[in-house]
């Protein structure tokens, strides 16, 4: 693929305005706690569009068209099983602690809940897999520009890196959040007409449909056993693990996105922001996944009038990750063609830069000024949180060579998440509304769960990975296996916790006002109308997502 | 609140920015034979009226 100078000037035009963004908020920065946290005064639409963009990194843009092209359409469970459902729960019920608790950070809640040693367990793995997650996204970005532009690997990761290191380092959160909305545009609007000319190519939809294997045609029709659809999994398996544990554990816990609803106007705006960001969530499907289901419909016969393909892998596998490089190659003439490579440079920044400023906030204050530097200057904790931010970024270069070793990079950040989010949800379901729950049993809990997530991993083979203890069963797909691991790693966590909970002491109900359900005095919203109240607009978007459901049934 | 005022609003950075864009897009079409497509054009329309719609939305 050769990129005409108008594709060039665009992505130059991007990179401009993301530095840009950087500078403008530059002179907002006075405390570490603009740098490292914003603060609570950005609009409601603003952290909302941060919210969603923050998940949509490359592993999301990438990882969606490829699984779209290898599971078919049961890809949108990610959507209408997962994420929608989880947001809501966590705009209703939990951001309350989070943004009511004035903790600045999801381990420093878990402090405030809990004790020391439960945040400073959860700080750990977060930072680890906020590492993992970043440098998935440098990697896919990198592979994307060497194998379609033939652009050096290793010079790609570094300019990347360095692009968002400057501009990070500039303006903190509030950059990396503005940059957020402006990527998320750039995403729908130069990946949209991808959708539209693909789809207009192929036939249209029914056409599309009709050329699919069925077990990859339906969303649900296939799931009554593991051995009939090609994820590997049955639907108990997959509401549970992928729709209860799995994302639950992602969209209620990670600071990742919980950050972006933190920063928030009031407490009404910060219950808001996931609910408000589920609306384009639900639609993202369209965009993301869609591309991967006509990408491989077009390779049958009967609809590839062109000579369109999806690249082989070394070992001779269709290669799903390139599946969106592959149709925008396909489809794209130049200058369009710079949009949707811009779209795609954007994604990975908007992903490495959520995981960075994530990174960072939660290393200075619940690792460094935790355990290591307490009583030092403000001045001091924001140079330090700068230093970090450099630091995880270089981490994150290293990272990106890690990540290499696996075909489909969706999969790979799903075996992370079931490491570390599979057994937190619990953690935070008994915290939140178990005051019975204590220190001892949140953190043996948390420890046993994550225990329990390695050894199924150990004991599970998947596409060749896992098994390393002995691989006593194995699962189709290194999806169902994320899966299952995050459903035993939860169910460990949650038991043994209730377990070592009742033999030792709880805190008083007076330490726990304001962290726990029953000892929270309930807000009620004084708006009239009905569209700015959390729990209509929610009750409206769980209706039609059950009914995006049964269409794709 | 004069121009480099408005670039304090972030709606503002976004509606100029998919501004230029559509301008590299639209006048491509019009003045290089190479990128004389019409899904430029058409993408080019659209992110024009998207950026003078983020242009007119007071975000902050």
């Amino acid at each position: 693929m050769k990129l005409h100078f108008a594709d060039y000037l665009i992505i130059f035009i991007y990179f401009i305005f993301v530095i840009a963004v950087g500078f403008i908020v530059k002179k907002r920065i006075r405390s570490s706690n603009d740098f490292l946290n914003s603060t609570r005064t950005t609009p409601l639409w603003i952290t909302s569009i941060a919210f969603i963009s923050a998940n949509l990194g490359a592993q999301e843009v990438l990882g969606m068209a490829a699984s779209g092209a290898k599971y078919g359409i049961m890809t949108v469970h990610f959507y209408w099983v997962g994420a929608i459902f989880a947001m809501i729960f966590l705009g209703v019920f939990m951001m309350p602690f989070y943004y009511g608790s004035k903790a600045r950070s999801v381990p420093e809640y878990l402090f405030m809940r809990f004790d020391e040693k439960t945040r400073g367990f959860n700080a750990l793995t977060f930072a680890a897999m906020t590492v993992f997650s970043s440098g998935i996204s440098l990697y896919a970005l990198s592979k994307l520009l060497e194998v379609i532009l033939n652009w050096n690997f290793d010079l790609c990761i570094w300019v990347a890196a360095g692009i968002v290191m400057l501009y990070t380092l500039l303006g903190g959160l509030t950059s990396a959040v503005y940059n957020e909305v402006l990527q998320f545009f750039l995403i729908v609007l130069g990946l949209s007409p991808l959708v539209i000319i693909a789809l207009h190519d192929a036939g249209g939809w029914a056409t599309v449909k009709a050329n699919l294997q069925p077990e990859i045609a339906h969303a649900w029709k296939y799931m009554g056993t593991a051995e009939s659809n090609p994820m590997g999994i049955n639907f108990i398996s997959l509401i549970f693990g992928l729709g209860f544990v799995m994302s639950f554990g992602y969209w209620c816990t990670d600071f990742l996105v919980i950050q972006r609803a933190m920063i928030a106007k009031n407490m009404s705006a910060a219950q808001r922001t996931p609910v408000i960001a589920a609306i384009p969530k639900m639609l993202m499907p369209f965009i993301v996944v869609l591309p991967g289901i006509i990408a491989i419909a077009l390779t049958k016969v009967a609809l590839n009038d062109g000579d369109f393909r999806i690249p082989m892998d070394a070992k001779g596998g269709l290669d799903y990750t390139m599946t969106l490089p592959s149709l925008l190659s396909y489809y794209y003439p130049s200058g369009l063609l710079g949009i949707g490579i811009t779209a795609l440079i954007a994604s990975f920044m908007s992903g490495m830069a959520g995981n960075v400023t994530a990174f960072n906030s939660v290393f200075t204050y619940d690792i460094y000024q935790a355990y290591f530097v307490k009583n030092k200057s403000d001045k001091h904790y924001l140079w330090i949180g700068k230093m970090i931010t450099f630091v995880g970024i270089l981490l994150s270069v290293a990272t990106a060579y890690l990540a290499a070793s696996y075909n489909n990079i969706n999969d790979f950040l799903q075996l992370v998440f079931s490491f570390v989010n599979g057994p937190l949800f619990a953690t935070f379901l008994l915290g939140m509304f178990w005051k019975r729950t204590t220190g001892h049993g949140a953190f043996w809990g948390l420890f046993i769960g994550t225990l329990a997530a390695v050894i199924t991993h150990g004991l599970t083979i998947a596409e060749g990975k896992g098994g390393w203890i002995s691989p006593v069963y194995e699962i189709r797909s290194g999806m169902g296996q994320a899966f299952i691991i995050a459903s035993f790693s939860w169910i460990t966590n949650f038991f043994s916790t209730i377990l070592i909970s009742l033999m030792t002491r709880p805190k008083t109900d007076e330490e726990l006002k304001g962290l726990v359900y029953s000892l929270t005095e309930k807000v009620y919203s004084t708006e009239k109308r009905w569209y700015m109240k959390v729990a209509p607009l929610s009750i409206l978007l769980l209706i039609i997502t059950i009914i995006l459901n049964i269409i794709f049934f | 609140m004069n121009i480099i005022e408005k670039f304090n609003q972030l709606s503002f950075v976004i509606g100029f920015f998919f501004i230029i864009i559509a301008v590299v897009l639209i006048g491509g079409y019009l003045l290089i034979a190479q990128l004389a497509h019409d899904e430029n054009l058409y993408t080019g329309i659209g992110m024009l009226v998207f950026g003078l719609i983020m242009l007119k939305v007071k975000s902050e």
